[in-house]
Formats: structure tokens, C-alpha cells, sequence
């Protein structure tokens, strides 16, 4: 049906009409511009609210894949420090051992390298105790364990064998969203220092005996190996953590990329709709104020 | 000639423009009245009489009638998009502030509350035998029932705020009936010498919208000018001057909150309550009823199995372990209740200090045993039968989808139908509405013939009085 005649209703109607989608729509377009965001009620775009809270879920799990990747890289990177340590510390065990299986050694001497023996006994077993964070680092990760894992030399019936009383719990991270997406970080004490805790305490046994130094060689060359397996494992394990720390960083980065691309306004084209609007409402109010003059009452001077 | 029929003449002519500039005066004084339909005099001439000299003369001018322009079909049509308008309006404006309750872009959100419970579950993981993780695991899992207890009062409050409305727009609709039967009496009256009240046909038009607004409805006027009022199902709402049977609501099924909701049906004289099929598909009541009955239960199912899903699968974990003290936790679960509105947290540490040593982060009492925490962090990620298969935040976000493409949808045939009911308003509009160009227009017009009638007595009398004149 055609429009024949327009009454004067119909005209401020279409005025205010008009106006007020235009100012709406001003206003939303500055929610825009000023929040940055295009939409903030899942109304307004389901199918993106959809997008967006997955999104937002995925990057909450990967900033923890993310803490618990780099938790676990200080931790082995930790163990690697001690192991490292260890390391040295059986180095020189060995070197004493070498050098007491060869030529002439006065009892003075023998006594003093029983000492330094000793000290790296208890050295070795200072490491099995290292602390991390004030956590048991060769002992299940556990925090504040007033135990230490590992028995004092000087303790009396000292036996290094058993001196191991530690948590045999092996430590997890998870790094993923799948159950099998975990990474050991945890390194058990008894597997690793028992071997050489039994190879220099029997070094230093010999040592005050003065039994065969060079019997002991085999004991603390097998320990030599295992701290340095351990170290290899710790080193792998550190390396993947750092890869998916990498890997979660770049998932990160193309999320956030995602999520800016569903929610976030386009502030070019939000301005310029934004102008478009402004003018178009000035044109409305300046198009009502010459209709509004458009009367016979005008034009006749009634 | 006789000059005293020219007098006459001008006199009913003065009298007939008189009358048509009230008519215009008063489409002007209504320029802005909602409703009103404009008047136009239907002017006629007088029958003619024989004069002296046995000719048929023109007797001059009367009013016949003063007339309305409306068109009744379009009136009709627009009852019709009036009570669609209304229904698509009530059920958007409902399903828009269910959607803000349920809002998971803002803060506080469900999604942001589970994915930080399952944050400090992996934080927990990395500690398990941390005070401080379990503490703030323990807080996230309040807040996961906080939003569940929120959102569940949120929308159980809405239905009963619906249902609080549904009652007030029967009332407009039953006071619109009152007034339509009052009206019915007063044209009749007032049309008894076959002129029609305009004014109250205007009246009584505005009724049927405001009813329309309610439910939809069928009219049908008879000749003495009584308009019958039908609801959609074809019950009598009004006859003549007599309201036959009046919208109603009994006490039904109960709602979300417990509380009984009401049925809609309508009232007969004698008071018995009436429950006819299809009597109310549309108008703002059926919006609300459908937002009601359809749209927030089917929300409040979801948030339910959503809460029964997590306490389930949270609880499966916690009790499969043993807490910080090496203690079973087989009978210590972490939630309690049922459904988003009944979930409690029961290790609470506000009310029990050993609460988050009850958290079976292990599956032995080894230290550092983090292995049922890691159980717990899984979760995040892991399918639910219960959910449909998918992942907690999945479901999350698919209700987050589906309340925001009902509220979309809505929104949509809430504008679609709002444009046709504007669009036949306009048209209305063009029709009956008030154009003051064209009311000054006419109002020279009947203001010169009123001067040219006044002309005409003016002469008359000159002729008259020179007439004396020559006698004296």
C-alpha cells in the first residue's frame, strides 16, 4: 500500500525514530572504540561467544601447561646443578682412589685422604638433600619434610645401602591436556646416590684399614656412570619441557591471535562507522529542522 | 425574490463552516493524540425549495455528518501485528536478561570460575602438599558454586518475575475489556441519531489495542455500531455492554523456585475458571508464558546437569585418594547437593580449618605425591558421558552459544514483527492521522466561505435596508 498523504505524527516519528537508532547506534560504536572489544553479550554474536569462551578456556589451561613446563625446568635444571656437583665430588673420589692405589703412601696420608673421603661422603649426601624452593629435590619434590632423605654419615650404624629413607614417589608435571601429556621432573635420591654413597663410604673404609684401595675403583666408576646416566635423563627431560614451554608459547601467541580476531574491534572500520553515524544524525536533526519549516502557517506568516 | 431565504441561506452557511472549522480546530488540538483518527464535516446541500416565480432554488448548505478516515481492515491487521508485536517484544526483552544472567564474556562468569578451579588444580599438582594451593583450590571451588547458586536464583527469579507479569497483563488486559463494554454502551448511545462518535470509536480502539497487546483477538461489530470481542479460540470476551468472560490464571505446576506458577485461561460470570486450548498464542502473555515455561526450564536443565556433572566427576577424584595426614577420603567428597541451585561446597575451610588438608592430592603417603591432584587437572580436558561427551568448558561454551542464539533469534522476530506492526501504524497513520498543512489548508477554506457567507448577509441587508428606505 502506497503512502498518499504523511501526517505530522508520522513526520517527528520518523525524526525521533530515525535519531534514536542513530544514537544507539553512536553509543555502541563508542562502547566499541573505547572498550576495544566488538562484543561483550553472546547475543550479539553467538556463534563468537562461542569462540571466545572456548578460546579464553584454552588459554587458561595453556598458561598452566606453560607454569608447569617452567616449574619443571627449574627443577631439573636444579637437579642438573646438584648432579653436576656429584659429579665433581666422584671425580675426585676417583682421583684419591687412583692415586692411593699407586706407590708408596705414608699412614699420614692415608689418614688425611680418609678425610677427604669422608667429607665427600657427607658432601654427596648434602646433595641427596638438596632443597629446592623448600622442597626435597631427590625425594618425591615433597615440601617442608623436616626428614631428611638421607642418613647423616656420622650418624651411628651408618650403613649408605639403607641410608636412603626418602619418598620413592616419582613427580609429574602436566604439560597438556591428554593424560599421557606429562613429564617426569622428579629423580629419585636412592637410585641415583646409593651407588655412590656406597662406593666412597667403602673407599673410605679401605682407606682407614688400609685395605685394597684399588678394589673400590670398580664400586665408584659404576656410581660415576649412574650420576652420569641420571644426568643425561634429567638433561633430556629438562629439553623437552624447554620444546613444549616453546610449543605452548606459539599456541599461546596463535590463540590470542584467534580471540583478538573474533572479539576485537576493528577500530579503522569502528571510527569510520562511527563518523558515518555522526553525520548522518546531524543530517537527520538539520532534515527535521527544515521540515518542521515546511508549513502553510510559515509560508502565509499566520 | 424574497430576500429573507437569502438570509436563511447565509445563515446556514455561516453556521455549516462554523461547524466545520470546530471540526478542524479540533484535528488540530489532536495532533499529537495517540490513536486519534481524523474528521472531516461532509458537507450537503439543502434540498432545494420552489420560489415565488416557481423555480427550483438552492436552499444553501448543512453538515450531514462528521466522518472518521479510518480504514477497518487495516485496523483489523493491525490488532493482529499489535499482539505479535507484543509476544516477539515480551519473549526477547525475557530471553535478553536471561542472557545477561548467564553471561560467560563478562565477569563473573561459570566458564572463568571452572577454569580457575582447574587452574588451582594444576598449581595444587606442582605443590601438592601445599597449604596455599589447597586453600586456593578450595576457593575456586567456591567460587564454581557460587555462580552455579547465582545463576540458578538468577533464572528461578526471572521465571517468577515472568510469572508476577503475566498476572499485571491480564489485569490490563481485563481493565481493556471493562472499558471496550463501557464503550460498546456509550456509541450505541451515542449513535442513536445516526451520527457516529468519532471520539469514543477512537476510545474504544485504543481498548482493543491495549487488549490486542494481551491476546490476540477477533472483532466483530454490528449494525448498532457494538463492537463483540472474541479471544483467539473463539470464547465471547465481550458482547455489547457485557464483559462474558474475563482472562484468568489459576494456581498451576511449581516453578524453579519451588513456588507454585499459574495457568492462564479466563473466568466466566458465574466464576468457574476456563481452560480452553489456544486461547492465548499470542499477545505479550504468550511471550511470557514461552519464556517461562519453555526457555528458562530448558536453561536451568542445563546448568543443573552441567553442576551435577562436575560435582560427580570431582567428587569420583577426591575420593579415590588420601588426603595431606595419609587418611582415606573415600567418604570425604568436595561437593554436596544437587543441581546448580542445591551444589554446596562440604570442605569448606571457613567453616572447617582442616579442610584443605582433606584434599586427596595423592594416591599413597608418599611425600610429594601429587598423582590424584594430576587426576584432578585432567579433568579440564576430559569427555563427560553426562555432558554429551565433551569437556566441561566445551559444554560451557555450547550453552553459552545456544542461550545467545535464543536471545539473537528472539531479538530478531521481536524487530521483524515490531517493523510490520510500525509499518501498518504508519500506514494508519497516513490514513487517519493529523497533517496541520493541511488542517490550515482547510481552515482558510471554511474561514473564506464563512466570509463569503458573511458577505451575503451583509448585502442581503444592503438590499433590505434600501428596500425600507424606498417604502419611508
Amino acid at each position: 500500500m502506497s503512502v498518499t498523504r504523511v501526517s505530522n505524527s508520522q513526520t517527528f516519528s520518523l525524526l525521533t525514530d530515525r535519531a534514536g537508532q542513530l544514537e544507539v547506534q553512536i553509543r555502541e560504536l563508542q562502547d566499541q572504540v573505547s572498550s576495544g572489544i566488538r562484543f561483550s553479550h553472546p547475543e550479539d554474536d553467538p556463534a563468537g561467544a562461542v569462540q571466545v569462551v572456548r578460546i579464553r578456556g584454552s588459554l587458561d589451561a595453556l598458561a598452566q601447561y606453560k607454569s608447569s613446563s617452567s616449574f619443571g625446568t627449574d627443577v631439573l635444571g636444579a637437579q642438573d646443578k646438584a648432579l653436576g656437583e656429584a659429579d665433581n665430588l666422584l671425580t675426585r673420589a676417583e682421583e684419591i682412589a687412583t692415586q692411593q692405589a699407586q706407590g708408596l703412601i705414608t699412614p699420614e696420608q692415608r689418614v688425611a685422604a680418609a678425610e677427604e673421603v669422608h667429607g665427600i661422603l657427607q658432601g654427596l649426601t648434602a646433595l641427596g638433600n638438596t632443597e629446592f624452593a623448600g622442597r626435597r629435590l631427590f625425594s618425591g619434590l615433597a615440601l617442608d619434610t623436616p626428614t631428611a632423605p638421607f642418613t647423616d654419615p656420622d650418624a651411628p650404624g651408618y650403613n649408605p645401602a639403607t641410608a636412603y629413607t626418602g619418598s620413592t614417589q616419582q613427580f609429574f608435571v602436566k604439560t597438556g591436556g591428554a593424560t599421557t601429556e606429562r613429564v617426569r621432573v622428579s629423580t629419585r635420591g636412592d637410585t641415583v646416590f646409593t651407588n655412590a654413597l656406597v662406593g666412597v663410604k667403602a673407599l673410605e673404609d679401605t682407606l682407614r684399614t688400609n685395605g685394597d684401595v684399588a678394589g673400590t675403583l670398580p664400586g665408584l666408576k659404576t656410581a660415576h656412570a649412574t650420576i652420569s646416566d641420571e644426568r643425561a635423563s634429567v638433561g633430556a627431560r629438562q629439553t623437552q619441557l624447554v620444546d613444549r614451554g616453546t610449543q605452548v608459547a606459539g599456541l599461546t601467541t596463535r590463540q590470542q591471535a584467534n580471540l583478538a580476531d573474533v572479539q576485537d574491534t576493528d577500530v579503522v572500520a569502528v571510527i569510520s562507522q562511527l563518523v558515518q553515524a555522526q553525520t548522518a544524525l546531524q543530517t537527520t536533526l538539520q532534515a527535521g529542522g527544515r521540515l518542521v519549516q515546511l508549513s502553510v502557517a510559515t509560508v502565509l506568516g499566520i | 425574490m424574497a430576500l429573507s431565504p437569502v438570509l436563511s441561506l447565509a445563515q446556514r452557511a455561516l453556521l455549516a463552516n462554523e461547524a466545520a472549522l470546530e471540526v478542524v480546530g479540533n484535528n488540530i488540538s489532536n495532533v499529537n493524540t495517540p490513536g486519534y483518527s481524523r474528521q472531516v464535516p461532509e458537507f450537503e446541500s439543502n434540498a432545494p425549495a420552489i420560489d415565488a416565480s416557481g423555480q427550483f432554488l438552492g436552499t444553501g448548505v448543512r453538515i450531514a455528518r462528521v466522518s472518521q478516515v479510518v480504514d477497518p481492515l487495516l485496523l483489523r491487521r493491525l490488532l493482529g501485528a499489535t499482539s505479535d508485536k507484543a509476544a516477539q517484544g515480551a519473549l526477547s526483552d525475557r530471553l535478553g536478561e536471561v542472557a545477561g544472567a548467564l553471561n560467560d564474556l563478562q565477569q563473573p562468569s561459570l566458564a572463568s570460575a571452572v577454569s580457575g578451579f582447574f587452574d588451582a588444580a594444576d598449581a595444587l599438582a606442582r605443590n601438592p602438599s601445599g597449604v596455599a594451593e589447597r586453600l586456593a583450590l578450595l576457593g575456586r571451588a567456591g567460587t564454581v558454586v557460587s555462580e552455579l547458586n547465582r545463576r540458578s536464583a538468577a533464572i528461578a527469579d526471572q521465571q517468577r518475575g515472568i510469572d508476577d507479569r503475566i498476572g499485571n497483563a491480564l489485569d490490563e488486559g481485563n481493565a481493556a475489556l471493562k472499558d471496550i463494554a463501557r464503550l460498546n454502551i456509550a456509541i450505541v448511545d451515542g449513535e442513536l441519531n445516526g451520527q457516529r462518535a468519532n471520539d469514543l470509536r477512537d476510545e474504544r480502539q485504543r481498548a482493543l489495542q491495549k487488549l490486542a497487546a494481551v491476546l490476540p483477538l477477533h472483532t466483530v461489530e454490528d449494525d448498532s455500531g457494538s463492537v463483540a470481542v472474541y479471544a483467539a479460540n473463539g470464547l465471547t470476551l465481550v458482547s455489547q455492554g457485557s464483559v462474558v468472560n474475563t482472562l484468568a490464571t489459576r494456581t498451576g505446576t511449581a516453578g524453579l523456585d519451588g513456588g507454585p506458577l499459574t495457568d492462564l485461561g479466563f473466568k466466566d460470570a458465574a466464576g468457574n475458571f476456563l481452560v480452553v486450548a489456544g486461547g492465548y498464542p499470542s499477545g505479550e502473555a504468550a511471550g511470557l508464558v514461552s519464556a517461562r515455561d519453555t526457555f528458562l526450564p530448558a536453561h536451568s536443565t542445563a546448568l543443573d546437569t552441567f553442576a551435577n556433572a562436575f560435582r560427580d566427576q570431582v567428587n569420583t577424584v577426591q575420593q579415590a585418594g588420601v588426603d595431606l595426614d595419609g587418611n582415606s577420603t573415600a567418604l570425604v567428597p568436595m561437593f554436596g547437593g544437587s543441581g546448580a541451585g542445591g551444589i554446596t561446597l562440604l570442605l569448606d575451610s571457613n567453616v572447617d580449618p582442616n579442610a584443605p588438608r582433606k584434599i586427596a592430592a595423592a594416591l599413597t603417603t608418599q611425600p610429594g605425591d601429587n598423582q590424584n591432584v594430576l587426576a584432578l587437572a585432567d579433568l579440564r580436558t576430559a569427555s563427560v558421558a553426562a555432558l554429551g561427551n565433551v569437556s566441561f568448558g566445551t559444554y560451557i561454551a555450547a550453552e553459552q552459544g545456544k542461550v545467545g542464539e535464543d536471545a539473537s533469534r528472539a531479538d530478531d522476530a521481536a524487530k521483524a514483527s515490531a517493523a510490520l506492526a510500525d509499518q501498518l501504524e504508519n500506514q494508519r497513520q497516513s490514513i487517519s492521522g493529523v497533517n496541520l498543512n493541511e488542517e490550515l489548508t482547510n481552515l482558510i477554506k471554511y474561514q473564506r466561505a464563512f466570509q463569503a457567507a458573511s458577505q451575503v448577509i451583509r448585502i442581503a441587508d444592503s438590499l433590505l435596508q434600501t428596500l425600507v428606505n424606498v417604502v419611508q
